[in-house]
């Protein structure tokens, strides 16, 4: 189950992928491909309700 | 036999059947992977299965899976005990540990997933669409009706199969065959298509109307209509292995595969760093991915690499990362010859289906990242 969700940005400030945090502790990178399942579950988590975490670079 | 009696009549293309050649005239008829349960990429078994554990996997391109909230939980394993003399080596085994009864629409299954551009053949909702036939061993200490239900994810239509565990605890064959579906045809593409599950758990608005045993619109009524609840008992334990599914009304002999072939096709959905038999997120160097050294010498800044995936996926996977005690979501940096420093950052600058451009930054003096990793492209 999805913890937390975190955008991802390169050192040029692009937005790359997910950082996803599990209930077990486990931490994954989630690529931005809709092919994905865990992109997918991740699009249904957000319309669920969950806040992706987004601090950009500055 | 002489010539003369060699006729144009007896090899006409009726007469030339692939019960009555001596080789597998069909390469790959089995669109099942893995269907002999040999290989186990991730783990030999998993304990504390529950409805939070999402799609649990064992024995490659079989998940348990879980719709609901039941309370009950499970073990999952690949195991030894097979149908004897049948040349199976290995099974999946499912040992219930917690008891629930399913409500309403709650329901436990085995499932497998299939892309739909390897369905195209099948020819699913044209006028020449195929039967399909599905054959598997099966062993159960619970008794009773159960269902495989053949969900097309594309056109929300389905079909159910219920089949019989005659005798506790025994191995039994089973062959269902279904017919052909001129409704809804496969998306040709990369994504989730069909799903095969063996229902094992089902709630009463699963069960309330008559078993969809030919292909119809998607209604939970009708999708295992008699199926037992193999949640009830902490004795029940369920056995699955030699399953085929194929075009035609008849089953074949079961497609044994090499192992070799067999885990290349499994590549396409999971693969990992670890040596074959590791389970990631063991504390170990076997198999670590190190990059190439920081053109810049040691550093305590950025450092990047890439890993190249051993067969293209499926879909860009998922990455877990893994420093080399066994962490997730970080990596090792590592100063060939002097120090390894673990729980360092680590990020992907890009992930494709090939590919994983990954760097670091972390603060320990190193000229390279040490970094065990699992890749997945599951459906």
């Amino acid at each position: 189950m999805i913890n937390t969700v975190e955008k991802i940005y390169n050192w040029e400030n692009n937005f790359t992928n997910y950082k996803v945090t599990y209930d077990d502790g486990k931490i994954s990178s989630v690529p931005l491909d809709e092919a994905n399942t865990d992109y997918q579950a991740i699009q249904t988590w957000i319309a669920d309700g969950g806040t992706v975490i987004d601090n950009p670079p500055e | 036999m002489a010539i003369d009696k060699i006729t144009t009549a007896s090899i006409t293309d009726a007469n030339i059947t692939t019960a009555k050649l001596a080789y597998d005239a069909i390469p790959f008829r089995n669109i099942i992977i893995n269907g002999d349960m040999s290989i186990a990429q991730r783990a030999t078994s998993v304990s504390g299965i529950t409805n939070a554990s999402g799609d649990v996997f064992v024995n490659d391109r079989f998940c348990w899976a879980e719709s609901g909230s039941m309370t009950s939980t499970f073990t999952m394993s690949q195991v030894t005990d097979v149908p004897t003399g049948q040349g199976f080596a290995k099974s999946l085994k499912l040992d219930c540990t917690a008891t629930d009864t399913p409500a309403t629409t709650e329901r436990i299954r085995i499932e497998t997933r299939f892309e739909g551009q390897n369905l195209q053949y099948l020819k699913k909702g044209t006028a020449n669409a195929e039967s399909w036939t599905i054959s598997f061993w099966v062993k159960s200490v619970k008794t009773g009706t159960y269902i495989v239900n053949f969900l097309d994810e594309d056109n929300a239509r389905m079909v159910s199969k219920a089949y019989t565990i005659n005798s506790a605890n025994t191995w039994e064959k089973k062959t269902m065959t279904i017919a052909p579906d001129t409704t809804g045809t496969f998306d040709n593409d990369n994504a989730h298509s069909l799903t095969v599950a063996w229902i094992l758990s089902a709630g009463s608005s699963l069960q309330s109307g008559s078993l969809a045993d030919v292909w119809q619109a998607y209604a939970n009524a009708n999708y295992a209509a008699g199926q037992v609840n193999f949640a009830d008992s902490t004795s029940n334990e369920f056995y699955l292995t030699g399953v085929q599914l194929e075009a035609g009304t008849t089953a074949s002999e079961f497609e044994f595969l090499p192992v070799d072939v067999n885990l290349d096709r499994c590549l396409r959905y999971y693969q990992k760093s670890y040596s074959y038999a590791t389970a990631p997120g063991t504390n170990t160097t076997v198999g670590i991915v190190t990059t190439d050294g920081s053109a810049g010498g040691l550093t305590t800044g950025y450092l990047a690499g890439n890993i190249k995936f051993e067969k293209i996926m499926r879909a860009a996977p998922t990455l877990t990362f893994y420093e080399k005690g066994g962490d997730s979501g970080v990596c090792s940096r590592l100063q060939a010859g002097v120090a390894r420093t673990d729980n360092q950052p680590i990020a992907t600058e890009s992930i494709s289906d090939n590919n994983a451009s990954i760097y670091s930054s972390g603060t320990a003096n190193a000229n390279s990242i040490d970094v065990q990793f699992e890749a997945k492209a599951e459906l």
